[in-house]
């Protein structure tokens, strides 16, 4: 074909769309949501993550290696002799921490340097670099911050900042900045505040040791790390500096791939909505189509002329779509950032970085999704006979003939979507695409389900308003080749929505049960930490001593989290002083005989579910911690359920902690009233008691379990804004695809306004068909967004985490899907009705 | 061999399925047009006249028969090619007009044209010759939808002629006009065929259009009888 008949059809279709606005405008609206999610949720992925590789780079410097001592921390001397004795000249000591700093919102990382050792590691940190060793190393609390951060707190050389590390609160004089060299060294610097190794001992509590020590080794240092371990003692080894950062990484793998594959689901919705777009499109243009098939085009150039009107509201939709996902992402970052403080680690996001990745995939999702949704009604447009797109019935006689055929497939595409998540070791992966092929399947049945549901409510709607009731229903029969598509569409967006809000719920009650079980004891003391969900900061003992001997107090536990390593990488071990109770405390999955009995006296430990899934472990497997008195065997004789950590978690016996590690340090204190005694008035004996000491959260047991769930939710809060951006997408969904079929049958309404129907009759009967429509479509999201859910619940977020969940279904979730779809669906029908009831029927008899 | 014409039908048969039931339209049909003739094919309404304009014009295939036209048997093509025969070779007057909404006038006469791969130079003033020809040179950027409806089958005699087809067919043409409109319609089409020298098979169950023709053909039980012009004039 020439280029310029080409043009020809080009501006037919082109004219098409525009004496279309509404549905134009909601279709490229339809494809920039769905884009908008997911280049909103991947920049503040990418955000996050290049945050975090920038810190870590900034952190860890130039150093290849690092010794790690086998708890927390190593002792100094280790630093001295291999400085002095072995003469391994590259390397550096480091304490690290976090601290909260006045006037800024957010976590600061605590460097401890000695800046004549850093020459080689850090260049900011170093003497080089220009530190007045005579200022920063002169016994007082001294420290340097970027310079760019100084300035964001309005801060000079020589002004005093405050800190709180742990709940305590210590005083920094701030002696020198730091200049970024470029962008990215301003961003890595941002959050870091460097102070002298002394310094950073005195704020961590942590005299005569060390978080680590870098190293800068040669490729093929084999020798040299044999000569270097001669020097260390029981436990502590040297691992690659990139570890760790590999094992963080791995820890929000699951939970950004669940970020993504929700941002997917909205796209998918995007994609459904795209689809009944096309289809209506294409089916409202039948007898166009048809007198150009007629005239002598092919129909390739049918094909393509379709496609290219697909690609160019992709590629509108895509463009809006991606400026609307960085806006939205500037909100997001925040809330993933927050998620993973909350959850993984401290992280700081202070800008989006725009990377040309996530632009890239909006770019190729936009346009691939709306090509791919758009191929079907094109080719369909392409291949019906030029005898019968002429005659407009015969396309409604051609799908009453396929309905049951229609349905039998879409059962057999649901099997498939079912035996889909029979392959074992399937992975998320084969979650979703289960979830697809049942969508694809429930939306094959939809047609055969609007019949069988025509027939209950036609009766009532005649009851209710008589034979327009009756004509409204028969209408979604009679034009069933539209209207199947725009509810199926609409059922499958609404059902998402009802399946991430069950997934929501199942979660929450699960985790709310979790905690009545798990708390206790009536009063829970805790240092103020960095991450929420991981008790990093440890009590001081005088207060620890101070709060059990408070009047009024009968027993009380303590619980000690540090992060050790196992064969299984770094793992989060928690030492419980817990007696009797804590049999009634935690509940066991599976466990080994007599557990409860032998967890006091052997090498045995507990194991949280998700542990077990991560690292593919089982009752009575054996974990081997690397402990200070070496590396030692410890068997799993107990799993736990534990919705607190989505990395999963090692509990052994105090007893048993101390027998391998030195360390006394409590970082949690829970405390038991006696018979009689309020607990309210407890928690006020106890804050009054330690008023003055250490800052810590004295919290009752209520008070603890709201704080929890409030934490749950804010960690949900992403999910739940994905959720309401797919219920938009949902609602301008419905909203579209109704108001387009009724705005397309002007001419049928102009007939029935000439031949005697009132305005009011005509509202009537435009507002009750859409309604029902909306019903029909809200009452099919319920059962596929049950399925959904169910996929979501015991397959996607088993795959993801392992953790095990209760169904919930609640009726909140139901009644707010069908009430979305029907309040969509009568705002819909306001518009045409209107304009149908104003205008002169006969303009739209004369019209074609 | 007997020379072949223009356009031949040869034992042309077609037959729809109806549920169970099968019903023949047109069964062993034949039918031979000289060039530049004009034909007029009676038949009631529901006789198969669509029918066999569809098999002519290479929209539908038949059962089984030929449909050579100048030469090309368009029962032997596949869909495409069809297609293609049809964009040079035939042009169209449909009862409902049939005209591109989201065209203008002009660009409805422009777009045969166009699809046989005609240049704007060429194209646009044939185009606009033949839409002044049929009176309405002044509508051409005109929207169907604001044409009455004998303006708008004037648009369609235009966009049938305009790249000068083998053959046109006019499926009852002034089926969806007044009696002074559709006389007008059939002045303007006879007018014009005859001038271009084109050869029309014009479908209808008028029979006082058939005056115009150079020879009557009925459709009755599927079948082709020639009625003589003298028989019409008498009844």
């Amino acid at each position: 074909m020439s280029q310029s008949s080409n043009n020809l059809l080009w501006r037919s279709s082109w004219r098409f769309l525009l004496k279309h606005p509404w549905h134009f405008a909601l279709s490229i609206l339809g494809v920039a949501l769905g884009v908008a999610v997911v280049v909103s949720i991947d920049l503040s992925n990418s955000s996050a993550e290049k945050a975090f590789q920038l810190s870590t780079e900034a952190v860890t410097g130039k150093a290849t290696h690092q010794i790690l001592g086998a708890g927390e921390n190593l002792d100094q001397s280790v630093y001295t002799d291999l400085r002095v004795e072995a003469n391994i000249r590259k390397s550096a000591p480091v304490v690290e921490g976090y601290a909260r700093v006045e006037g800024l919102n957010r976590t600061f990382q605590v460097l401890g340097v000695d800046p004549i050792a850093e020459g080689p590691f850090r260049d900011y940190a170093s003497q080089q670099a220009g530190i007045e060793l005579s200022e920063f190393m002169t016994g007082n609390n001294t420290g340097m911050v970027a310079a760019s951060t100084a300035e964001e707190m309005q801060a000079k050389i020589g002004d005093t900042l405050k800190l709180s590390v742990g709940g305590i609160d210590y005083q920094i004089q701030l002696i020198g900045l730091i200049e970024a060299t470029d962008d990215r060294s301003q961003q890595a610097l941002e959050s870091i505040l460097v102070v002298d190794v002394n310094t950073a001992q005195r704020l961590f509590n942590i005299q005569g040791q060390l978080s680590r020590i870098d190293l800068i080794l040669p490729q093929d240092s084999e020798a040299q790390q044999s000569r270097i371990k001669e020097f260390l003692p029981e436990g502590a080894s040297i691992v690659r500096s990139d570890s760790r950062t590999e094992t963080v990484e791995q820890m929000t793998r699951a939970f950004e791939f669940n970020l993504q594959a929700l941002s997917m689901l909205a796209l998918l919705v995007g994609m459904f909505l795209i689809y009944n777009t096309m289809t209506f499109s294409v089916v409202q243009r039948h007898p166009l189509i048809g007198r150009m098939r007629a005239l002598g085009v092919t129909r390739n150039e049918i094909l393509f002329t379709v496609l290219k009107e697909a690609l160019f509201i992709g590629a509108m939709g895509t463009v809006l779509g991606i400026i609307a996902g960085i806006i939205l992402a500037q909100g997001l970052v925040q809330l993933v950032t927050q998620s993973i403080n909350d959850l993984y680690f401290v992280l700081s996001v202070q800008e989006l970085s725009i990377g040309i990745f996530p632009i890239a995939k909006g770019i190729v999702l936009g346009l691939g999704a709306t090509m791919i949704a758009a191929f079907w009604p094109a080719r369909e447009a392409s291949q019906a006979e030029v005898t019968t797109v002429l005659k407009r019935s015969s396309n409604e006689s051609k799908l009453s003939a396929r309905i049951l055929p229609l349905a039998g497939i879409g059962v057999l595409t649901a099997l498939a979507g079912a035996a889909i998540l029979l392959i074992p070791n399937g992975g998320i992966a084969a979650g979703y695409s289960s979830l697809l092929f049942m969508i694809v399947g429930f939306a094959l049945i939809t047609p055969l389900l609007i019949i069988g549901m025509a027939k209950v409510f036609r009766p009532i709607l005649g009851k209710l308003t008589g034979l327009i009731g009756k004509m409204s229903v028969r209408g979604v029969v009679t034009e069933l080749s539209r209207t199947s598509v725009a509810i199926a569409a609409l059922a499958v967006a609404i059902a998402a929505t009802v399946g991430v809000g069950v997934m929501v719920d199942s979660f929450r009650t699960t985790v709310v049960s979790w905690l009545e079980a798990q708390l206790q004891a009536d009063i829970y003391i805790q240092p103020p930490s960095s991450v929420t969900r991981q008790a990093d900061a440890t009590l001081q003992p005088m207060l620890v001593d101070l709060l059990k001997k408070t009047e009024g107090v009968s027993e009380s536990s303590t619980v000690r989290s540090v992060d050790v390593r196992t064969n299984n990488g770094f793992d989060n071990l928690v030492a419980i002083s817990q007696g009797p109770t804590a049999k009634q405390a935690y509940q066991l999955k599976v466990s080994g005989t007599d557990f409860w009995q032998r967890y006091t006296q052997e090498n045995i430990v507990m194991v949280s579910e998700v542990y077990t899934y991560r690292n593919n472990m089982g009752l009575g497997d054996t974990l081997r911690i690397e402990t200070d008195a070496g590396t030692q065997p410890f068997v799993i004789q107990a799993i736990n359920f534990d919705y607190a950590s989505d990395i999963g978690t090692i509990t052994i016996s105090r007893e048993i902690y101390n027998k391998y590690f030195d360390d006394n340090a409590i970082s949690g204190l829970a405390l038991y009233a006696e018979e009689g005694q309020s607990v309210e008035t407890l928690v006020d004996r106890l804050r009054e008691r330690s008023a003055g000491m250490q800052e810590v959260f004295i919290r009752s047991n209520r008070g603890l379990r709201e704080a929890s769930i409030e934490i749950f939710d804010r960690t949900f809060t992403v999910t739940i804004v994905l959720r309401m951006l797919a219920i938009l997408v949902a609602f301008m969904g419905v909203l579209s695809a109704l108001m387009a079929l009724q705005l397309e049958r002007a001419r049928e309404l102009a007939v029935l306004r000439a031949n005697g129907m009132t305005p009011g009759q005509l509202w009537n009967y435009v507002i009750s068909q859409t309604g029902v429509m909306g019903i029909m479509a809200g009452l099919l999201s319920v059962p596929l967004g049950i399925l959904m859910a169910y996929v979501l619940v015991y397959v996607i977020n088993l795959r993801s985490f392992g953790w095990t969940l209760q169904f919930m279904i609640t009726p909140e979730v139901l009644l707010q899907a069908v009430g979305l779809a029907v309040v969509a669906a009568l705002l819909a029908g306001i518009y045409p009705s209107r304009k149908m009831s104003e205008a002169n029927p006969a303009d739209a008899l004369r019209n074609e | 061999m007997k020379n072949e014409a223009h356009i031949q039908l040869n034992t042309l048969t077609k037959s729809y399925r109806e549920g169970e039931k099968s019903r023949s339209v047109l069964d062993q049909l034949e039918l031979s047009v000289e060039e530049g003739e004009m034909i007029v094919l009676l038949g009631r309404s529901g006789s198969g006249k669509s029918t066999l304009l569809n098999m002519v014009s290479g929209i539908d295939r038949p059962d089984s028969g030929d449909v050579i036209i100048g030469g090309t048997n368009l029962a032997q093509l596949s869909e495409k090619d069809r297609t293609l025969f049809r964009r040079k070779n035939i042009g169209f007057v449909f009862q409902s007009f049939n005209l591109i909404s989201t065209l203008t006038a002009l660009e409805n006469v422009l777009l045969p044209l166009k699809l046989k791969g005609d240049s704007d130079e060429e194209a646009v003033p044939k185009a606009e010759q033949f839409l002044t020809e049929v009176g309405l040179g002044d509508r051409g950027d005109s929207y169907p939808d604001r044409l009455s409806g004998g303006e708008q089958q004037r648009v369609a005699i235009a966009r049938a002629l305009a790249h000068e087809p083998m053959l046109i067919l006019a499926d009852e043409p002034t089926g969806n006009l007044d009696y002074e409109t559709g006389e007008q319609i059939l002045d303007i089409l006879n007018k014009l065929v005859r001038e271009n020298g084109r050869t029309i098979i014009l479908a209808t169950h008028d029979r006082d259009i058939c005056e115009l023709a150079d020879r009557v053909v009925e459709l009755q039980g599927g079948k082709l009888h020639e009625v003589e012009l003298s028989e019409l004039s008498a009844s």
